[in-house]
């Protein structure tokens, strides 16, 4: 027992001070109140201005006690949960605790067979899905890719329809339109066993994307409206490009980003009180050269860390970005910026790191990218854990006991905590040299290639219920049916 | 009967030594040979520690509670099968050699050596090569180990072999290395036979240069 002593559960990080994040907070409603966003969705329009909003046309500005009032009901601890109960897979949001996954919607995939680069097809969604459920640091599921070998208006729902047999553990899914979103939640929904059921245990997340600078698109509006009244967890995170379609300054970024997120937040929590929120997003630097959106670049980590402060300074949790990069292939590149991105997200405890296994700037997913970012968030992961401090961990009884010029290998104490005092690799090599050789001196590169096969080819997820399984062949059919005259 | 050395060699593998001494009483005296226990009970759980640590399922701590188990119930069948006239599979000298005080990695290695069915006999550290020839003289072992933690001292490694030599005694010896500094480029060049990366593997090669592995 001791009186006044204050302990560190984990390492100690942070961007801002408390000034700086009351700074950027009020910075964020003055926005909102002054400048506003346009919100090209009528209804929004009238159920802001019904509650409270100052509207002239298609722009909407906040009074700051609305954007406080909604930041009161959103839940800062929520759980998503996996579809078939397994505890190991629910997600628990909350303080100091960080999740990742894969991000969506990339048109290229890297070919687990040949290695090479390709469209992103339907078949590849199940693998995804698949090494996902398997991975120990993955937490969530995203599908890695645009489902480009299907009509153009189904790519959101082909790729729910394959990753929800594929991994119980919780989705985020982004879609086309209310339509998708619709045959999304129908699925969900027959797997939790209804609508009731779905809202206490959700099992899913969807996924909205306003655009930058500070507009609410009609489609972004429209899913938020379905999501908020299913009482679907929510993300809603937009892109904005420092330099480009924001400030380049990381304030400036900050603050107008949050800002297109809170108009959301405003909305969804007048629509319906406690949905749980996430905001946004991905917010990097513009390459002043080849002008993409730089998914490697060091301001990205940065930035999302700020951000991350600054929602949980507002008691919101974050949709962080990290794991990714600018790399066209699996090299060393790919793995400075994808760890440095990971290991930057885990230190923020942002609550839902996404993008883990983008390559080429957002345009190619790898599976390769994310099972090696699988292992630099175990990393991670281990060195935030911290060290702790307490009679049995300083070890003074253990030092005095071994005393000088003896070893420690075969004390108690050393077998109590070897295995949860360090990270174990599953990838990284500590092999001598001759062991690493006549092991067929495999490079990084090679053996996450024979990781990724070896789970493919052997890990097995639950089963959805077989009425759910009826319920997404029906869902698909109906979805064919609507588009079956458009091209 | 092939129940309880079952349960022996899966003590051995869970590291159980405050088992193994009733085990291997319970197991003689329901008439069990001594060497039946030691080749179909304790060395099979021995062998499996080996398999699962290369295979990375198993870690050092983990390896050396194994070993200590073996090492409790060879306390009890060691006078057993001295009786029975049994041999043990071979005889390993170890030393670390001429200006070096570092003996935990050679403790190790003697230890799974015994495991793996060894009589170990330990010269100590900062051994001249004199003492290894003494040694070799009268112990007449199959293998000697030597180890080195320092670049400084592994030089003599290759003086002690040297030593050996001059003797005329390495034909009557394999030799092998180790330690931190030293490689199989290293072992090679001062003309051991052999160099173990970590203590089991020391153990694995003692074995290979008996015939028992």
């Amino acid at each position: 027992m001791r009186t006044n002593y204050v302990a560190n559960a984990g390492v100690r990080f942070n961007v801002f001070s408390q000034d700086q994040l009351e700074e950027m907070f009020n910075g964020v409603l003055h926005l909102l109140m002054y400048t506003g966003l346009d919100v090209k969705h009528e209804e929004a329009r009238d159920i802001l201005a019904k509650a409270g909003a100052w509207v002239d046309g298609e722009r909407v500005r906040l009074p700051s006690y609305m954007v406080k009032d909604a930041l009161r009901k959103a839940p800062r601890s929520f759980t998503l949960w996996a579809r078939d109960g397994n505890p190991k897979h629910n997600i628990h949001i909350g303080p100091g605790r960080a999740h990742f996954g894969p991000g969506p919607t990339c048109t290229h995939f890297i070919d687990p067979e040949t290695l090479e680069r390709r469209p992103y097809t339907k078949a590849d969604v199940p693998l995804v899905a698949r090494l996902v459920d398997a991975l120990p640091n993955i937490d969530f599921c995203e599908s890695l890719g645009t489902v480009g070998d299907v009509h153009f208006d189904l790519g959101a729902l082909y790729e729910f329809a394959g990753m929800f047999p594929n991994t119980s553990k919780p989705i985020v899914a982004w879609s086309y339109d209310k339509y998708d979103s619709a045959g999304i939640h129908e699925i969900a929904v027959a797997e939790a066993g209804g609508q009731r059921a779905f809202e206490q245990r959700p099992n899913y997340v969807h996924y909205c994307e306003p655009l930058s600078p500070l507009v609410s698109t009609f489609e972004a509006i429209d899913k938020l409206i379905f999501a908020a009244t299913h009482r679907v967890p929510l993300v809603f995170t937009p892109c904005p490009i420092a330099g480009g379609t924001a400030p380049i300054t990381g304030a400036g970024i900050i603050t107008m980003g949050a800002a297109e997120s809170w108009m959301g937040l405003t909305l969804a929590q007048t629509l319906q009180p406690g949905l749980p929120f996430f905001m946004g997003g991905v917010f990097s630097a513009m390459d002043m050269n080849t002008m993409i959106l730089a998914y490697g670049a060091p301001e990205l980590p940065l930035y999302m860390a700020g951000l991350t402060e600054l929602a949980h300074y507002a008691g919101l949790p974050l949709w962080q970005t990290g794991g990714c990069t600018d790399s066209k292939t699996f090299d060393g590149q790919a793995m400075i910026e994808g760890a440095m991105s990971v290991f930057f997200s885990a230190l923020t405890s942002g609550d839902l790191c996404h993008d883990v296994g983008y390559t080429e700037s957002a345009m190619t997913g790898s599976l390769f990218q994310l099972c090696a970012m699988d292992e630099a968030i175990g990393y991670s992961r281990r060195i935030i854990r911290g060290i702790e401090v307490d009679d049995d961990t300083l070890a003074v009884d253990v030092i005095n006991k071994v005393g000088p010029n003896n070893h420690y290998l075969r004390q108690p104490h050393t077998r109590k905590y070897y295995k949860s005092e360090y990270f174990y690799p599953k990838l990284l090599d500590r092999q001598d040299f001759e062991n690493w050789e006549s092991s067929g001196s495999l490079t990084m590169k090679q053996r996450t290639v024979a990781r990724v096969r070896d789970v493919l080819a052997t890990h097995k997820p639950s089963q959805v219920k077989p009425e759910t399984m009826q319920v997404i062949e029906k869902v698909l059919a109906e979805a064919e049916d609507r588009v079956k005259d458009k091209k | 009967m092939s129940k309880l050395l079952e349960k022996m060699s899966t003590a051995i593998l869970e590291g159980e030594a405050e088992k193994m001494p009733n085990l291997v009483k319970k197991a003689l005296a329901e008439g069990t040979s001594a060497k039946e226990v030691l080749e179909n009970g304790l060395l099979v759980g021995m062998q499996e520690v080996g398999v699962r640590f290369r295979a990375g399922d198993m870690f050092v701590p983990e390896v050396l509670m194994s070993a200590e188990a073996m090492q409790a119930a060879m306390v009890v069948l060691r006078p057993e099968l001295a009786a029975s006239g049994h041999k043990q599979i071979g005889k390993v000298v170890l030393g670390t050699v001429k200006g070096d005080l570092h003996d935990i990695g050679k403790n190790l290695v003697g230890m799974m050596c015994e495991g793996a069915g060894f009589e170990v006999v330990d010269i100590g550290f900062n051994v001249e090569p004199e003492n290894f020839i003494e040694a070799i003289k009268n112990h007449q072992p199959e293998v000697i180990g030597m180890s080195a933690m320092l670049t400084t001292t592994m030089r003599a490694m290759g003086h002690t072999i040297k030593a050996i030599e001059e003797a005329g005694l390495r034909d009557r010896v394999k030799i092998m290395v180790g330690g931190a500094p030293v490689d199989a480029e290293f072992a090679k060049r001062i003309g051991a036979d052999g160099y173990g990366s970590n203590a089991p593997a020391g153990a694995e090669l003692a074995q290979k240069f008996v015939g028992a592995a």
